[in-house]
């Protein structure tokens, strides 16, 4: 049989051969870290599910969780569409809406931290501790969790806000911004899940 | 069908750039992004963790020489933290990232005919993660060790009063990162970046092997990396989901560390299999005998080990249906294993087999790792474990298959590639003499312990009855035999830099296409895109005297040609 001569190019030499093997690899990447939150959240389960006569998971004197967490939800999720669109506008070319978009992604972004942050204050101020019961270890460990992985993604949303400003990203070359958004919907899924899960675990059996 | 491209001659003269010698000085070392040097300094990286391991294991055994104290100063809990570091460095430090990391990191793009892997950056990226999780255990150490075991168990590792606990949690936390880089990396490489031609079925059985071992990196480790969190912070400010006395439990530990650490023993394993597949093959210069059963026996491990934890449980309090349960899968495990190792022992019959020195490791790899593997079987039966669980026996176990199949597998896999890293030849005989002590002393040293185990000798332990001192003493002997066929094949191996023979670029009769470039390789590995045929087809190759070496002949090429294998 004839030798076999390659005129192929090289998918290592192909933009768009390496922009679906980025694309790839950050779907694995995300899997590797639903691993570790679905994990997070069966640990969480088993003890919240363990049979324990003493006393309720969550103590008689303990709060439930804060309301605010509802408005934190809120500003995730605006957060999460505002990434949507800074991606939609600069592959439609909008590149000052990029921009704003980004800029506004990364406000919510932070607002989103800083009422965590006052929820947390609210739980301590009515004397919730995290070395009290597991109901206080558990909820301020896995908000805990979540918001480092928010405060990690703060750092790409800079870049791909400042990118955007100095109009580095083009319909053909969305990259950087394209992975900054999957990540940050991942986070807005977790949250969501996350909350479900806390919400309904804080709910004690009619006593 | 076979497209071995005969009219490229294979020229060291006229290109002399290799990886080598491409840039010099440190920092083209320390700030590369060529898969080739990353996985050389993952190599020398590992090896000296290997070392320092094996120190504390000739320790270890040193002490056991004698009920109660045997080496002056050495404690009952300074035996503790040495068997803890002894686990701990080979595991986490030397034995996960041995294959996919240095030999993978190596050969996996060129095996696949590609200039690097996907993310070169994150490849170097994953060296100093590993490098900074070095670190963290030497820091462990200056703050007074830790004396766990290396499974890090609670409530024992959230309450023992040693100081290095924390560090070390971090440093295995990260080396996890540096692990599931490691894995990324190579999936998306395989997947996104094989070059034309290059089907998966045409891929080496070694990139098989490390792909499905890749897919259990990233699946696996975070589990360990948020265990080792939850274990940090509870044993910062006492109280945690493990800890029974406010409604955790304890055995949940177990699980999540079992959900990551037992298929960490695939991380382990599989990889080397893939080795071994290659080395059967092409140094008994046959066709691999059922390709596309080895490659799917790797994917169907990868699967099963993510089912069979709970068998290291079976005595935590399980239920008995959860046990029956997991010891069945756990048997099931044993199917794609030996349907390797029949392939592999079909690939050899009737072979044209070379004793070179990956052989002879390869043939100890199929003796250990059967036994190794049969006696998983007394394990996974539960009324035979509930005796030897925690004894020698276990021990033995696990070491035939982490040290004598892992671990002979990588050296075996060094000696087969050694040529191609570093252009050298090693003396075959001091390589061969190597293979052979390492594995008589391996056998003395652990069979042994087979013996001790089934006699109740529980592990772990720095005091005995003196009726166990004959085995141990044995045992330790064996250990010494071992540790002096290592140092002679350290010697071997870095004499060859100084005095070895220059290599050819096909010493052994490879097929697949790392044997194509030259030894070592230049830099961008292919000057052009090589061409992809079946790379267990010998047929084509001839010895040449001149070169020392294989090359493809014209002649016998066209006649393979007229007869395809299937």
């Amino acid at each position: 049989m004839a030798v076999k001569t390659a005129t192929v190019v090289d998918p290592f030499d192909a933009p768009r051969a390496r922009h679906a093997a980025g694309v790839f690899g950050m779907w694995l990447f995300l899997i590797t870290l639903g691993v570790l939150f679905v994990a997070t959240i069966l640990g969480y389960l088993v003890v919240r599910l363990n049979p324990d006569p003493a006393e309720p998971f969550r103590p008689l004197d303990a709060p439930g969780l804060p309301h605010l967490l509802l408005l934190s939800t809120g500003a995730l999720m605006a957060s999460s569409a505002a990434m949507h669109g800074t991606v939609r506008a600069i592959r439609q070319g909008l590149q000052r809406r990029a921009a704003r978009l980004a800029g506004l992604t990364l406000a919510l972004a932070i607002g989103f931290l800083s009422l965590q942050a006052w929820a947390w204050l609210d739980l301590w101020r009515a004397e919730l501790r995290i070395e009290d019961s597991l109901y206080a270890w558990t909820f301020y460990v896995l908000t805990g969790l979540h918001a480092a992985h928010v405060i990690g993604g703060l750092v790409p949303l800079v870049v791909v806000w400042w990118r955007a400003r100095s109009g580095r990203y083009s319909p053909e070359h969305p990259e950087g911004a394209v992975y900054c958004a999957m990540y940050w919907h991942f986070l807005d899924a977790v949250w969501l899940v996350l909350y479900a899960t806390l919400w309904l675990g804080s709910l004690n059996a009619a006593a | 069908m076979t497209t071995i491209d005969a009219s490229r001659p294979i020229d060291l003269a006229s290109r002399p750039d290799n990886y080598l010698t491409h840039t010099r000085g440190f920092l083209s070392w320390a700030l590369t992004l060529d898969h080739k040097r990353i996985g050389v300094m993952y190599m020398a990286a590992v090896l000296v963790s290997f070392f320092v391991g094996g120190v504390f294991a000739l320790l270890v055994r040193t002490e056991l020489l004698t009920p109660g104290q045997t080496i002056p100063g050495v404690t009952a809990d300074v035996y503790n933290q040495f068997f803890t570091l002894h686990g701990a460095i080979m595991v986490f430090l030397v034995i996960i990232p041995s294959i996919p990391a240095a030999l993978g990191n190596f050969v996996l793009p060129i095996m696949l005919g590609a200039k690097d892997v996907a993310f070169p950056r994150l490849n170097l990226g994953s060296f100093y993660l590993w490098l900074a999780g070095a670190a963290f255990t030497l820091v462990s150490l200056a703050m007074g060790g830790f004396d766990t075991g290396w499974t890090f168990y609670t409530p024992y590792s959230t309450t023992t009063t040693t100081g290095g606990v924390i560090p070390v949690l971090f440093g295995v936390f990260i080396l996890g990162f540096s692990s599931i880089f490691t894995g990324m990396n190579f999936v998306v490489t395989v997947h996104k970046l094989r070059p034309p031609g290059m089907t998966w079925f045409r891929m080496p059985l070694f990139l098989w092997a490390i792909y499905a071992t890749a897919i259990i990196q990233v699946l696996a480790t975070p589990v360990l990396a948020i265990t080792l969190m939850l274990v940090v912070i509870e044993r910062t400010i006492n109280i945690g989901i493990f800890d029974p006395s406010m409604g955790g439990d304890p055995v949940l530990f177990q699980h999540f560390f079992w959900f990551y650490s037992h298929p960490a023993v695939y991380i382990m394993i599989l990889p080397a299999m893939g080795i071994i597949s290659e080395l059967i093959s092409v140094h008994a210069h046959r066709h691999i005998f059922g390709y596309k059963f080895i490659a799917l026996s790797s994917i169907a491990i990868a699967i099963f080990s993510f089912l069979v934890w709970g068998h290291h449980m079976f005595t935590s309090g399980q239920s008995p249906l959860m046990n029956t349960l997991f010891s069945l899968i756990s048997f099931s495990v044993a199917i794609p294993s030996a349907v390797k190792v029949f392939n592999w022992l079909t690939t050899l019959y009737k072979g044209n087999i070379s004793l070179t020195t990956p052989m002879w490791y390869a043939l100890s790899f199929m003796v250990l790792f059967t036994i190794g593997g049969l006696t998983g079987i007394h394990l996974a039966t539960l009324n035979t474990d509930v005796h030897l669980h925690d004894t020698y026996f276990v021990v033995a176990h696990f070491h035939y298959v982490m040290m004598g199949s892992a671990l002979i597998g990588m050296i075996g896999g060094l000696h087969h590639w050694w040529p191609k890293m570093t252009g050298k030849m090693y003396s075959e005989k001091l390589g061969t003499a190597a293979c052979i002590i390492i594995f008589i002393g391996f056998n003395v040293t652990f069979f042994t312990q087979f013996y001790l185990g089934a006699k109740g000798m529980p592990r772990r332990y720095y005091d005995y009855l003196p009726e166990y001192q004959t085995y141990h003493v044995i045992s330790t002997i064996g250990s010494y035999i071992m540790a002096s066929g290592f140092f002679l094949t350290a010697y071997c191996l870095l004499s060859s830099l100084y005095s070895g023979r220059k290599a050819a670029a096909n010493p052994w009769g490879g097929g697949s296409l790392e044997w194509q470039c030259t030894s070592p390789p230049p830099h961008d590995n292919f000057a052009v895109q090589p061409s992809v045929g079946d790379c267990y087809d010998f047929r084509a190759l001839r010895w040449d005297e001149t070169t020392q070496g294989y090359v493809n002949d014209p002649a016998l090429a066209a006649e393979a040609a007229r007869n395809p294998l299937h």
